[in-house]
């Protein structure tokens, strides 16, 4: 079928396998480093981040995708001992979670300069490394989608173009904003999962139809972040709210658009991170709650294998991209009914 | 001079540990040894290889020395390439005393993790949150990210956007009077549009004025505002410290800057004024101005004397004045260090 990059190379999209597509193995805001409160002995912190890695293999999962940007405590050589002691195949992405936590030295950067910065993430290298981009990581800054954010959205459309990986989105705030920048550069919407539409404050059953319809993936990828738990961040939501979202998103249709994954971190770099939260919340609550919703079991193989390697197989590089036409390709709707 | 005699007993807390005040000799106070624009160290086009930085940096240092200087103050704070590890190696290769700063600013060098936390909200850092992160630096050390605690910070910096001082940066200037208060480190601050006005501020934390340095006033909108002589007067230190650079960067020249000086000295406000160049000794995503350690020892020193000042009131500029207020105000000290001791057991 294709390839995707790992951080141990390219593998075949055949052997992807269950693949959870927006997780972190930690994520931390630039700076926070700076604070000691947040420091943990690296043995620790070694040991449980193994921990559950080793159970999602014990799920059969094989494939993680690590949505962390650069400066938000991707750590690409961690990345690859994790993976060689797991078994786990770990991608790593080029770009920002945000444009409000790209550092300084990116902000004033111009549309091409974030581009060749994709670009040699995806196809020479990360942090010096041979280990190499498997997706563009963009997403909205707290106040919206900034000038700075839409600055982003347009070189990861550019670098998708041009070196056929896939965008994954933080946050599906102002989607049309989104899509037309994506759309005019010549990005297909296929090749965009439009993520976090289930966070509790943004939750919108019109919009997801909009971005499924017009082929773009939908992202139920917070999923655990539960209102029932203890300490639970302001973006979390009561269970079964998102359960009823999601099975209302698959009765439309749309099960091929979707994406399901637990943004959560192994361990969390500058914040508490949800405690008892792991990717494995997939297995052992999501799952069973959709099986006793009725859900037949060939979804979750849908879910869990066919379309993330769908999503994350490079496409053939379109190197003489022209940003400025062919806007009808990004509209073709690929709607399974 | 009862003052004097106290603060000639004080320590300064260098990169090595701690060192009498007047052990000092020349002082640079206003420099940066290694500047990082923050994020440049994940850029593919960044060079960080560290054995070029180092012997960049220690030929800048060695010829600082054998011009007569003895200590320089990086005062660049926490977040833009501060690497007290190589600090530490680069004061014992070199001789030269280096004290390394806490400390952040201005906002546009700041990062998601002070600017918009989790929390909903995203309400950016109060002042007391600042100081409690700058504090710590200097009774615990200095922090290598994610890894372990160094030598301690011996000043508290930050800077205010030039165009005038915007919310975070008050709270940066708070949260450093507060440390200052705290931990007897003197302040160091470069002012927005308005300097006495950010000084006041300042002053309203409850912080000796003599404990507070207030840079950037050989700038040329501060220089025709006479806010030198008015800080200098409220009894805050005066920090003329681009010497070296010009009005085609905002400043005055070095003869108009002399001359200030000597007005100064004239004035009796001598004891309140420190010179230095802003000089960045290895700069990593960011431009520049091209100045070396040497410059104020080997250039501008002779154009203080065309312009009248006396020798021994060099002296004071490059010596007296610093040693004095970088030493550490001893009753905050004890108070503080005791008060940690007895948390660590």
């Amino acid at each position: 079928m294709g390839k995707v990059n790992t951080v141990l190379g390219p593998i075949a999209s055949e052997d992807l396998g269950i693949t959870a597509m927006h997780e972190h193995i930690g994520f931390g805001l630039p700076g926070c480093d700076l604070d000691t409160q947040w420091w943990k002995k690296p043995e620790e912190a070694f040991d449980v981040t193994i921990q559950k890695l080793r159970r999602f293999r014990e799920h059969d999962g094989k494939t993680f995708v690590d949505c962390t940007g650069i400066g938000n405590g991707r750590d690409i050589e961690y990345f690859q001992v994790l993976s060689r002691r797991t078994g786990v195949n770990i991608v790593a992405v080029t770009g920002f979670v945000a444009g409000d936590s790209a550092l300084p030295y990116f902000r004033n950067k111009t549309v091409e300069y974030l581009t060749n910065l994709f670009i040699h993430e995806i196809t020479v290298g990360i942090d010096g490394t041979s280990a190499k981009a498997g997706a563009v990581k963009v997403g909205v800054s707290r106040e919206g989608l900034s000038e700075l954010d839409q600055r982003i959205y347009r070189a990861a459309a550019r670098a998708a173009v041009k070196t056929g990986v896939p965008i994954i989105t933080h946050l599906s705030t102002e989607p049309e904003l989104a899509i037309d920048i994506f759309e005019s550069e010549g990005l297909p919407l296929n090749r965009v999962l439009m993520g976090h539409a289930d966070v509790g404050q943004d939750a919108d059953e019109e919009r997801d139809k909009m971005i499924a319809s017009r082929g773009g993936y939908v992202g139920f990828d917070t999923i655990g972040y539960d209102k029932e738990m203890e300490n639970a961040p302001y973006w979390s939501r009561p269970r079964q709210d998102r359960v009823k979202h999601f099975l209302s998103f698959l009765e439309k249709g749309f099960l091929e658009r979707a994406v399901i994954s637990a943004d959560a971190n192994c361990c969390a770099l500058g914040w508490p991170g949800l405690k008892g939260h792991s990717v494995n919340y997939l297995f052992e609550e999501f799952i069973p709650d959709l099986r006793k919703a009725g859900v037949a079991e060939d979804v979750f193989e849908q879910l869990l294998v066919r379309t993330p390697a769908n999503f994350l197989t490079m496409q053939e590089p379109s190197l003489k991209a022209n940003p400025l036409s062919n806007n009808d390709i990004g509209c073709v709707p690929i709607i399974k009914s | 001079m009862v003052e004097h005699v106290e603060h000639r007993s004080g320590l300064v807390r260098t990169v090595l540990g701690l060192v009498p005040a007047q052990e000092l000799g020349v002082v640079l106070i206003h420099e940066s040894l290694l500047s990082v624009m923050p994020g440049a160290e994940y850029a593919p086009e960044i060079d960080m290889d560290k054995s070029k930085i180092f012997d960049i940096l220690h030929r800048k240092l060695t010829g600082f020395r054998r011009s007569g200087g003895n200590t320089i103050v990086d005062h660049r704070g926490m977040f833009h390439g501060r690497d007290v590890k190589l600090y530490e190696t680069l004061s014992k290769t070199t001789g030269v005393h280096i004290i390394a700063s806490t400390g952040l600013g201005p906002e546009r060098m700041l990062s998601g993790y002070f600017t918009t936390p989790q929390t909903h909200p995203p309400t950016p850092w109060p002042a007391e949150q600042f100081a409690g992160l700058f504090i710590k630096e200097v009774m615990e050390g200095i922090v290598v990210p994610r890894v372990e605690r160094s030598g301690p910070a011996g000043i508290v910096t930050s800077i205010a956007t030039q165009s005038g001082i915007v919310q975070i940066e008050e709270n940066l200037f708070r949260g450093c009077a507060q440390t200052g208060m705290a931990t007897g480190v003197p302040v160091s601050l470069q002012y927005g549009a308005n300097a006495l006005k950010d000084l006041e501020m300042v002053l309203s934390e409850g912080i000796e004025p003599h404990r507070v340095i207030i840079g950037g006033l050989d700038r040329l909108d501060a220089v025709k505002r006479k806010e030198a002589f008015a800080v200098a007067e409220r009894g805050a230190y005066v920090a003329l410290d681009h010497v070296g650079w010009s009005t085609r960067e905002g400043y005055i020249d070095d003869r108009e800057r002399a001359r200030l000086i000597a007005e100064l000295f004239e004035k009796g406000l001598g004891e309140r004024v420190l010179i230095s160049t802003n000089a960045v000794g290895c700069a990593k995503g960011h431009e520049t101005k091209d100045i070396d350690f040497n410059y104020l020892l080997v250039q501008f020193v002779p154009i203080l004397l065309q312009a009248g000042v006396l020798n021994e009131e060099i002296r004071i500029l490059l010596e007296e004045n610093p040693q004095r207020v970088l030493a550490v105000d001893a009753p905050a000290t004890v108070k503080r260090e005791t008060a940690a001791g007895s948390k660590q057991k």
